[in-house]
């Protein structure tokens, strides 16, 4: 029984301070994945809102179903708009989405450059 | 090497051989072989062992790893938040020493308050880290993928165990819930301090009650807790204790496997303390008992497991949706803006997609293979597709929710990003001549095509069958229908019910080209699951809660009873109304039982349900008594009555046949008539539960309409009786009388216990008595009597060589007894002259005149009224001649007030004896 109780304790022990040692690597590995997986999920929900794709595909398909050359023509014009508009939507999402990522990277650089600064 | 293999779950337990399962070597040190595990368990391909260490200190520490964790945590909290205060101060401060806003550029000053600020971010860092890494830790009960589930003989040894890969082994208790690990350890401590040897499954399970959501299934069960606590405690107290140290059983370690392995059956994906319930149960007997007594089943108890696992699911599928229709566009244009405005559809129609996305429709539970089927159809090219079910089994239900799945696009190609649209068939005919009904149609079709993005449903699509533009050879409204489709203008979904598609549909071009779709009645699980998932809402609106024992009642009493209506609507319909009575009898949070939903199935159905109470039971054991007080002798004939109402009511009687058939033999005025009318007073509480049929009156082929309708819509005097009130007393008087065929109809009566009417309905005759009575040989009867035969014997002849000329041999071999009714003797009929006298005090007493009669008088009166050729029936006419007509000619002659009394004398005269005047 005894011996269990030893095993127990240096394993809970260990297993704490490992924990708090592990934490500047995760910051740059698992932590980074968890971080870029979460921005790519955002970025394609955003895609999914905007039907940019949908418009897209859709650019030589007159809207609203008119078929003459007028609509055709019309339509593209239109759906080169929207797309150009959803376009520049979806960049300011993609820069927010870079963003985070790149303040994550510099993050643990800014703090160690900032205690330096204060300290020094 | 010892191995358990359990049939049922196909869970394979195997111990470790060196230590047989303890996990500990000679010396209390871990045993080498099994590192501790010391059971493990094989299934479907995987190992599945536990490393969960159960000791006092190990407990102790445990808790203390998880306080220390608590505590570096709160405290990476508490330095985030003081470096945000003391940054928030250095900006206070600095905004007070000057107005330039690039002073607030903390990052360029040097101040010790916000040396603070940047250490706490780090502690920031940390919390996020340690918030991202308990996430993780989570292990959730992993689900095996498809296909890799192996089956087949387990490798049954420990080294097989240790040489396969990290993949195949999974460590349970990672995956346990919180509370799960609270319970084994509390179960542990139990044992521990009561002194017990090992940690049993009993101590689990009393733990076990102490969890929210256990105790929750129990109050489902309709378990009183202070009841099991108790028993409970008794078998605790009964172990034998002051053992010095406690170790954990072999079972206890079985548990935790099958808990895990249970979880992951249910795809639920944390091990709960639920989990460990059936696990516990199989493993102690006593415990078993001891839930039995309290009327409680491994089926139940998995049954409610069920159910908490639908209402998660449904909630978790609930948010998904949510999720999912974020996407879905709330007008009537597709993503793309290819559509078109369809005007006319959307004044004929009701969108149900855009229900869909606003959640209002009801949920669809089961169903899969249907969904499947109808999308199979669909991609395999047939742009009709045609629901064809009794009403009820939820056919709109199937439309709702591919309506849903559209909204989440988790449809086939043809359906994504499209519209379903209920085309609404009473408002297009309404008003207009078929012509414009059909113009009506017509634009429709053209909108619906040129749209492109719409899917047309149409709800009993029989009322477009027959409807013409009046002139002759012109289209009906459904072959516009059925071209558009065979032209593949447009994708329609149609749903009818299956009388209406053999009448109208079948056979004609609708019917050829749109694909036929069957959905057929649910089964009593599916039909339960389908409950399951719509209590929730009747439990809020009328604040009751329901057992499961009520719903598991409610489908099957609806099932047994109810048979002109399809499950589950029938089942949900009377949900509401058993829960509006509970509210009103039982009060707000009340439970509702077993008990509840047979009360309101009887009062609907006039059946009695309800659980045999002890006034009842004494009843049915003196049914003998109860009858013979309304009836003299013919005591072999109400002994098998009696028999035989008992067999029914304690349901040990076939199902599929009448509750009891008999036939009744005898002259006229024994009591043949009326035995029958006390079976109905005494089983069914009313002489008015019978149904009486002259059969002399059937004596045609052609009064067969009569009996059973026929299908222009004359409605059948015996099938509609009985399908309006299934539980009945059928008298069929004069039997033998009846047409040839006729009697035909009551072989299928009486072998299946149902028969078909003329609309071609099933009506069913399983709750039914049937008595027919006879007068054949009723002279033979009285002459063998009179000659000192044996009752037995007169029948045996009867059936030999009377009864077979007027009757089938199979008919006769139907009835279930065939009873032969003595002729009354002098001393029956005086006794029946006395019943028949207290029918007349009672008359009597209600208008306050009293009644008494001489014994001598009474014989006189018996004597003069019997006859032995009619029985007692003459008595009846003597007895109103006599003594009634005279009493009514005294009391219109006023010579009768209250308080007198009428005496009958030792001549059989009727005398007045004036009362007290007040």
């Amino acid at each position: 029984m005894s011996n269990s109780f030893i095993f127990y304790s240096v394993k809970i022990l260990t297993e704490l301070i490992g924990g708090i040692a592990y934490f500047p690597v995760w910051w740059y590995s698992r932590g980074l994945v968890n971080l870029l997986l979460g921005v790519k999920d955002f970025l394609v929900n955003k895609q999914k809102a905007l039907a940019l794709i949908v418009w897209v595909k859709n650019i030589f398909k007159p809207m609203y179903a008119q078929y003459d050359w007028q609509g055709i023509l019309i339509s593209f014009f239109v759906r080169a708009v929207q797309i150009v508009f959803r376009s520049i939507i979806m960049l300011f999402w993609a820069i927010l989405g870079l963003a985070a990522v790149i303040f994550w990277l510099l993050l643990p650089i800014l703090v160690i450059y900032e205690i330096s600064f204060q300290l020094i | 090497m010892s191995q358990e293999s359990n049939q049922k779950t196909g869970i394979q337990f195997i111990a470790c051989s060196v230590c047989n399962g303890t996990g500990r070597a000679g010396n209390g040190a871990v045993c080498r072989n099994c590192s501790g595990n010391g059971v493990i368990a094989y299934y479907q391909g995987r190992f599945y062992y536990s490393s969960l260490e159960l000791s006092r200190p190990i407990i102790k520490l445990r808790h203390l790893k998880n306080g220390v964790r608590l505590s570096v945590n709160s405290l990476a909290y508490a330095a985030g938040l003081i470096g945000l205060v003391f940054l928030a101060y250095w900006v206070y401060s600095a905004s007070l020493s000057t107005a330039d806003f690039g002073a607030f550029a903390f990052w360029r000053e040097k101040s010790a308050y916000i040396l603070v600020f940047w250490v706490s971010v780090v502690a920031d860092m940390f919390v996020v880290y340690r918030l991202s890494e308990e996430e993780a830790s989570k292990n959730k009960v992993e689900k095996i993928k498809y296909g890799e589930a192996a089956g087949g003989a387990s490798p049954d040894n420990w080294s097989e165990f240790k040489k396969s890969k990290g993949k195949f082994k999974t460590e349970v208790t990672a995956s346990f819930s919180v509370g799960a690990l609270k319970i084994a350890e509390q179960a542990f401590i139990l044992a521990s301090s009561a002194g017990h040897g090992e940690v049993k499954p009993i101590h689990l399970f009393f733990c076990l009650l102490k969890d929210d959501v256990s105790a929750a299934l129990f109050s489902r069960l309709n378990v009183n807790p202070a009841k099991l606590i108790g028993k409970l405690k008794n078998q605790l107290l009964a172990m034998e204790t002051g053992a010095k140290s406690t170790n954990v059983s072999f079972e206890f370690k079985e548990i935790l496997l099958e808990a895990y392995i249970d979880a992951l059956t249910f795809s639920r994906k944390k091990v709960g303390p639920v989990n460990f319930i059936l696990p516990c149960l199989e493993r102690d007997k006593n415990l078993s008992e001891i839930l039995y007594d309290l009327d409680i089943n491994h089926d139940k108890i998995n049954n409610v497991i069920q159910w908490f696992a639908i209402s998660e699911r449904l909630l978790e599928n609930y948010r998904l949706y949510r999720q999912a229709s974020r996407f879905k566009p709330s007008s009537a244009m597709d993503r793309a803006y290819t559509a078109v405005a369809t005007p006319i559809l959307n004044h004929f129609s009701y969108d149900l997609t855009l229900a869909a996305k606003w959640g209002r429709l009801e949920l669809c539970v089961g169903r899969e293979n249907e969904i499947k089927e109808i999308f199979h159809e669909l991609e395999s090219g047939k742009h009709g597709v045609l629901l064809v079910g009794p009403n009820g089994v939820g056919k709109n239900m199937i439309i709702g929710q591919i309506a849903r799945q559209m909204v989440e696009e988790y449809v086939p190609q043809i359906l994504k990003d499209k519209r379903l649209v209920e085309l609404d068939i009473s408002r297009l005919l309404s008003g207009v001549t078929a012509a414009a009904a059909e113009e009506r149609l017509l634009v429709i079709i053209d909108e619906v095509a040129r749209a492109g993005n719409i899917i047309l449903y149409i709800n009993n699509i029989e009322n477009l069958m027959s409807v013409t533009s009046g002139a002759e050879e012109s289209l009906e409204l459904s072959e516009v229908l059925s071209s558009a489709l065979a032209r593949r203008e447009l994708v329609c979904f149609a749903a009818a019910s299956q009388d209406n598609y053999l009448r109208y549909i079948e056979g004609k071009a609708l019917g050829n080209t749109m694909a036929k779709v069957d959905i057929n009645e649910p089964d009593k699980n599916a039909a339960i699951q389908m409950l399951e998932s719509k209590i929730g809402f009747y439990e809020a609106k009328y604040k009751v809660y329901f057992t499961y024992s009520s719903i598991a009642k409610a489908v099957e009493l609806t099932a047994k009873y109810i048979h002109d209506k399809f499950l589950p609507a029938k089942a949900v319909d009377i949900l509401e109304s058993i829960a509006v009575k509970a509210a009103k009898d039982k009060g707000i949070n009340c439970l509702v039982d077993a008990e509840d939903v047979a009360d309101v199935l009887s009062q609907k159905t006039k059946i009695p349900l309800t659980k045999i109470t002890e006034k009842e039971s004494e009843l049915l054991l003196n049914l003998e008594d109860k009858i013979h007080s309304r009836m003299i002798d013919q005591v072999e004939a109400v002994a098998m009555v009696s028999a035989s109402l008992r067999r029914a009511r304690t349901e040990l009687r076939e199902a599929k046949r009448p509750i009891a058939s008999f036939l009744f033999l005898g002259p006229t005025g024994v009591g043949k008539t009326e035995l029958a009318k006390t079976v109905a007073e005494s089983y069914f509480g009313d002489e008015n539960y019978m149904v009486r049929l002259d059969m002399s009156e059937y004596q045609r082929q052609e009064s067969l309409e009569k009996m059973i309708g026929s299908h222009d819509g004359v409605l059948g005097y015996l099938t509609e009786a009985v399908r309006k009130a299934p539980f009945r007393l059928i008298l069929l008087d004069e039997f033998e009388k009846a047409h040839p065929n006729i009697l035909n109809l009551f072989l299928q009566v009486m072998d299946d216990g149902r028969l078909t009417d003329g609309q071609g309905r099933t009506v069913d005759f399983t709750n039914c008595i049937i008595i027919a009575t006879s007068n054949i040989g009723a002279v033979y009867i009285q002459d063998q009597i009179k000659a000192g035969a044996a009752l037995e014997q007169i029948k045996e002849s009867l059936v030999n060589d009377q009864l077979n000329k007027a009757l089938k041999p199979e008919l006769i071999n139907r009835f279930d007894g065939i009873i032969v009714f003595k002729p009354l003797s002098l001393p029956d009929v005086e006794n029946i002259t006395k019943l028949m006298l207290e029918k007349v005090r009672r008359l009597l007493e209600a208008k306050g005149i009293g009644f008494e009669y001489d014994p001598a008088g009474v014989k006189k009166l018996a004597q003069a009224g019997f006859d032995p050729k009619f029985g007692a029936r003459p008595l009846r006419r003597l007895i109103q001649e006599k003594i009634e007509n005279q009493i009514a000619n005294v009391v219109l002659g006023k010579g009768l007030k209250r308080r007198d009394t009428v005496l009958l004398d030792s001549e059989a005269q009727v005398k007045i004896r004036q009362g007290r005047v007040l």
